[in-house]
């Protein structure tokens, strides 16, 4: 759908979170309103 | 009678509990032609309409109830897995959690009539906390409609499926070979379409360390957590300034993102 509307550079993450966290890379949290 | 009607005449029961029970595990051998099948025989009373159906939801439910407790016990890992060796791309975990959280457990009747997504719906309702009592009643209404319909549909039309069979019968053994050489056509078909799915992903994909890469070269690129807001809740982790984008939020939140800027999605 990006693609769609003009963005050529979009790519996902190999992985999803679970590969970034396993990597041992930053997180933050998310607050989000109850 | 013909020996193929009543070979199936014979053993329709156990072929219909096997075969649901195969497609429900997951293996792409589709138990709808069995039923059709099945439906025809019970019109010409060979069969009995409430073993049959009594054996597609024994079957059905078995093999759910397995992938509930595992989708339970294992959460996402095992929704994971299951669109990994699923041979239908289009369903993946995301697309099944936002089926889920819009349509609740009403999405697990619905599941047995979308391919892929009903091998995938017991273990996200158990990886969604759903209720097994519940999940038993919705599996149980869901298989009841699915393979009721499909032996009413052999039933109404019983006339084409016993052309079909007198067909195959007068191929002799020649119709297994036929049969064989079908379903192996649909598995090498969905294999292919899984591989080529895959294939054009990994080109696409972003690697982990590749994205660090960009942040420690002071690139920028746009990150959208597109997991839905249930899945959020449960884990509220996020990659540092990712922001969130459901379908919904695209015209409101594009305008703000330059079109030659590098995106990157990811869910779990």
């Amino acid at each position: 759908m990006l693609i769609e509307r003009g963005y050529r550079r979009v790519r996902p993450l190999a992985g999803g979170l679970e590969a970034w966290v396993d990597a041992g890379y930053v997180v933050e949290e998310e607050e989000i309103a109850s | 009678m013909s020996k193929l009607i009543a070979y199936v005449s014979q053993y329709g029961v156990a072929l219909v509990f096997g075969l649901v029970l195969v497609e429900q595990i997951g293996i792409p051998i589709p138990a709808m032609p069995a039923l059709l099948v099945s439906g025809a025989l019970v019109r010409a009373g060979k069969l009995s309409f409430l073993a049959l159906l009594g054996a597609a939801v024994a079957a059905s439910v078995l093999a759910d109830t397995i992938w509930y407790l595992l989708g339970r016990r294992y959460g996402h890992r095992v929704l994971k897995t299951l669109c990994r060796v699923s041979l239908s791309p289009d369903s993946c975990v995301r697309q099944t959690e936002g089926i889920f959280e819009k349509w609740g457990m009403t999405s697990v009747v619905l599941a047995k009539f979308i391919t892929g997504f009903s091998t995938v719906a017991p273990p996200l309702a158990g990886a969604m906390g759903a209720k097994l009592p519940a999940f038993l009643f919705y599996d149980a209404l869901g298989t009841v409609m699915w393979a009721g319909g499909g032996i009413l549909i052999g039933f109404v039309f019983h006339r084409a499926i016993e052309d079909v069979l007198s067909f195959l019968e007068g191929l002799g053994t020649g119709a297994f070979y036929l049969l064989g050489a079908a379903l192996l056509l649909f598995v090498l078909f969905k294999w292919w379409q899984r591989r080529r799915f895959y294939k054009a992903l990994r080109m696409a994909r972003i690697t982990v360390n590749e994205l660090q890469n960009l942040f420690e070269k002071g690139e920028k690129p746009v990150v959208v957590d597109v997991r839905h807001e249930g899945e959020r809740r449960r884990d509220p982790r996020r990659i540092p300034g990712a922001m969130t984008m459901g379908v919904s939020e695209l015209d409101a939140k594009l305008p703000g993102i330059p079109p030659e800027v590098e995106i990157v999605l990811y869910c779990t």
